[in-house]
């Protein structure tokens, strides 16, 4: 089972997705609340959620091409799926032909927003009687169900969501507004019975008769006998209450599937929302192999255009083993696995990966080891965190297929053990059933694991170039055009190739004193 | 010829009524304007700040008159009372979802006349909502049943006339109910501000509890920990004009700033409505003695006062001398509640 703790899953970018849902209706939220990663076994599951949710990304491509937006996402191949794009390519057909299933769309989630959650009341109607405010609520329930359901019904035929129906909920607001007034109000009308009608009758001629009474004793005892009456009527009022509330529950179990379907739809809008705004594609399943390209990791990618930067999407392949990415401090190792980390969690979690492609197997269990997660209230330095939280991974390996990532693990020792431990760890994981992906600084690592990846860094850069750069502009700017010149993306490494050597050169352009600079590169010959 | 109570308040559609304390004849007066309004046809509708018309005053357990409802009358109150204490035949419209201890604020027609009690918000923007969504089911005139002491004040914000009711029960010596009084109204019809710039500062800081000053070099918010007299002394409060209070102004804030030797004179003090005016009498009067002008961002429109002249406490003062004195200090019309209840 996939399950990550909230630090975590805040790190890598996931609670921001999350966040950034806006369901409509309070059976969306309850969703969103309770939203929890597949497992394997659940595929059929997650393949229908995610066929649905390219079905209501076409209609919203469609929607924001009319408005005479530029449409950033070409109307190419959805994806590798080759009944996916059959059923992708009939849809914009009927979309660019018909408007009425988007229109109806749009009222339909008007709809959900003025739907409150009768969850609770419905389910006290299972066994109990429900008082005249429950009452009130459920046929407002019904009301709304009332207005949706033609809406779905025009929807539907053209979307074709699979797994998703509405019911017809009519004969239970029928019980509740016997005179198709339709109007949102609950009273228990004098019709029920001739008792009530005759109780009702009879306490109006008292009322009518104290309107007109002046206060002292006659008034009193007309008013206890007010009293009874009222006390009677109210009687009677449970009693009907009793019978309709009897009656309404053979229907509960409809009402409640309609608000499983509210929250399906309510949900699979809002997942396409974010495909669409950060350009989610539908995934295709492997078996081992996890395959992406141009991914984006939203919060960072938000962070970065906040300061009027572009976030450099990550491409990378990852096999059963263990995968190791080497590179330049400041050259965005951790965004790299963060990025990876939550793409896969929103895969898992029925979501469309952040990328223009994507292939991926799902996964048993999801293991993160970052040293600035570690917790050291437990008395433990960063380095013995780090090594307890791993221990407890490897007890846990056994149990299927994992996806494991370490962010420059063992970063806390000196440099010689350091390098030896990561080394071995990658050794070990590179033999387990699981995708590893590492981040590491040490020498010798990559030639253990399977695949190594370096960001690409300042390596296709002048150095000299940017040098003078710096020294014409002053010696503050360094950070500023390292960052502009640093390149994210990351190249596999074919052969055997060790650590780039760009600190040196982030120390030489952050103007490191020339003194020092030269001793650096003494040492580096020695 | 003295206006009645129901003339003074015939042009409003909305109106509230508060008391100096409990037993001061707020419900006595409620269920007249209740027999005004239905007798002159229109549709009443009717919510209260916090919980109100409990059968007996739960702090001094005399025996208090119920709220009684024509049929027709729109009701706002807690679900809890609507299920348990109420004995009109009701339609339910609406759950609000403004929820009280004692249940969400559910909106219902009485289709009979009857008992109701009441349980409604105490936020001034749930109060204008619920107001709103009255006058959308067709309410012509909606009354709220509110208190001096709650933190809610039915500024103009909430309702267009205010009614102040006070009497014996407030307290024994009859100076002091009448000085009181006067204060009351005094704080409750200060003036609202007419100082543009003060005013868009001011409601843009909605949540703000310290104190901005409005000098020569524009509004400065003084910093945390920095008294008012200090604060005005300093340059940034050169040429000061006013001062917006964000929270109350308190004897707490007024004490030291009345001792220094601050420069007051001239200056203005605004408080967002005069619920947040909670000093002492004598600390009002002597800020008003060094030149300081008090106002507010939002006033209560009062209307009238009446006065109950017997105490649930078993004493009672001379009506005529209670009506003729109380008439002399708060300059408003005074109606004595058992009179004119007849």
């Amino acid at each position: 089972m996939i399950n990550l703790p909230f630090a975590q899953r805040e790190n890598i970018g996931f609670q921001y997705v999350l966040d950034a849902l806006k369901p409509c209706s309070p059976y969306g939220e309850e969703r969103v609340r309770e939203l929890k990663p597949f497992e394997p076994c659940q595929k059929p599951e997650l393949q229908r959620q995610l066929s649905n949710i390219q079905r209501v990304l076409t209609v919203l491509e469609a929607q924001s091409m009319d408005g005479g937006k530029a449409n950033e996402r070409p109307r190419g191949p959805v994806c590798d799926l080759p009944e996916m794009q059959t059923e992708t390519d009939r849809l914009r057909r009927t979309l660019e032909q018909d408007e009425g299933c988007q229109k109806a769309l749009d009222k339909l989630l008007l709809v959900f927003m003025t739907v409150k959650n009768v969850r609770p009341t419905a389910l006290k109607c299972l066994e109990a009687t429900l008082n005249e405010i429950e009452l009130f609520e459920i046929k407002r329930f019904l009301l709304k169900c009332d207005e949706m359901l033609p809406l779905f019904n025009e929807i539907q035929p053209v979307l074709q969501l699979e797994g998703i129906s509405l019911r017809d909920t009519s004969p239970a607001l029928d019980l509740l507004d016997p005179e198709h007034n339709r109007v949102a109000s609950f009273y228990i009308g004098d019709g029920w019975s001739g008792q009530l009608r005759a109780l009702r009758r009879e306490k109006r001629e008292l009322e009518e008769k104290l309107r007109r009474l002046p206060d002292g004793e006659e008034k009193e005892a007309l008013q206890a006998l007010r009293s009874r009456v009222a006390a009677d009527e109210e009687h009677e009022e449970m009693r009907i209450r009793g019978e309709l509330s009897a009656a309404l529950r053979p229907y509960v179990d409809d009402m409640l599937h309609n608000m499983e379907m509210i929250a399906d739809i309510d949900l699979t809008v809002e997942k396409a929302c974010l495909a669409l705004r950060y350009g989610g594609t539908m995934p295709v399943f492997t078996e081992n192999t996890l395959e992406m390209t141009g991914m984006v990791n939203p919060q960072i990618a938000d962070a970065v255009e906040g300061r009027g930067k572009n976030f450099t999407p990550v491409s990378i392949t990852l096999e059963k083993g263990a995968t190791v990415i080497t590179g330049a401090n400041m050259g965005g190792k951790s965004v790299a696995l963060k990025t990876i980390a939550l793409n896969i969690l929103l895969i898992q979690c029925g979501f469309f990966p952040f990328a223009s492609k994507a292939s991926a197997p799902l996964f048993d269990s999801m293991y993160i080891i970052s040293e600035d997660l570690e917790n050291i209230d437990r008395g433990l330095s960063s380095f013995g965190g780090e090594m307890v939280r791993f221990n407890q991974v490897v007890r846990q390996l056994d149990g299927g297929f994992s996806f494991i990532m370490l962010d420059e693990f063992a970063r806390g020792t000196n440099p010689d053990e350091g390098a030896a431990i990561v080394q071995a760890v990658t050794q070990y994981l590179n033999g387990q059933n699981a995708v590893t992906v590492l981040a590491t600084h040490y020498d010798n690592v990559a030639r253990h694991g399977c695949a190594h990846y370096q960001v690409i860094g300042l390596k296709d850069l002048n150095v000299e170039e940017l040098q003078r750069e710096i020294a014409s502009r002053g010696g503050d700017v360094g950070v500023e055009l390292i960052s502009r010149h640093m390149n994210y993306g990351l190249y596999r490494v074919e052969g055997k190739q060790d650590c780039p050597r760009d600190a040196l050169n982030i120390c030489r352009l952050l103007g490191m004193d020339p003194d020092i600079l030269a001793m650096v590169e003494k040492n580096y010959e020695s | 010829m003295k206006p009645t109570l129901s003339e003074l308040i015939r042009p409003y559609r909305s109106i509230s009524i508060i008391g100096m304390c409990k037993n001061a004849g707020k419900t006595t007066v409620l269920n007249q304007i209740i027999r005004e309004v239905n007798g002159s046809g229109r549709t009443l509708a009717l919510t209260s700040i916090g919980r109100d018309g409990e059968d007996k005053d739960l702090v001094t357990g005399t025996k208090k008159p119920g709220i009684y409802v024509a049929r027709g009358t729109l009701v706002a109150t807690a679900s809890d009372l609507i299920l348990r204490h109420c004995d009109v035949t009701r339609e339910i419209l609406d759950t609000t979802g403004i929820s009280t201890p004692m249940g969400d604020v559910v909106v219902l027609r009485a289709r009979s006349d009857g008992a109701i009690q009441l349980a409604g918000p105490s936020i001034t923007n749930q109060l204008a909502r619920l107001r709103e969504e009255f006058f959308r089911f067709g309410a012509d005139v909606v009354m709220i049943d509110g208190a001096l002491s709650r933190k809610t004040l039915c500024s103009r914000k909430v309702t267009e006339a205010t009614i102040l009711c006070t009497g014996a029960s407030y307290h024994k010596n009859i100076d002091t109910v009448i000085e009181d009084t006067a204060y009351s109204c005094r704080v409750l019809t200060l003036p609202e501000t007419e100082d543009r710039e003060l005013r868009s500062t001011a409601e843009g800081l909605e949540d703000f509890r310290g104190m901005v000053i409005f000098g020569e070099k524009g509004p400065w918010t003084v910093p945390g920990g920095l008294s008012l007299e200090d604060a005005l002394r300093k340059d940034e409060a050169r040429g000061a004009r006013a001062v917006f209070f964000g929270g109350a102004l308190s004897d707490f804030l007024m004490k030291p700033l009345l001792m220094s030797n601050a420069p007051l004179k001239g200056l203005t003090f605004v408080a967002r409505d005069s619920s947040k005016i909670l000093m002492k009498r004598e600390n009002y009067e002597k800020i008003g003695r060094r030149g300081v002008s008090l106002q507010v961002l939002d006033t209560v429109n009062l209307v009238a006062v009446t006065v109950n002249p017997f105490s649930a406490y078993g004493f009672h003062f001379s009506k005529d001398e209670l009506m003729e004195r109380m008439e002399a200090r708060v300059g408003l019309p005074v109606i004595n509640v058992m009179e004119d209840a007849k």
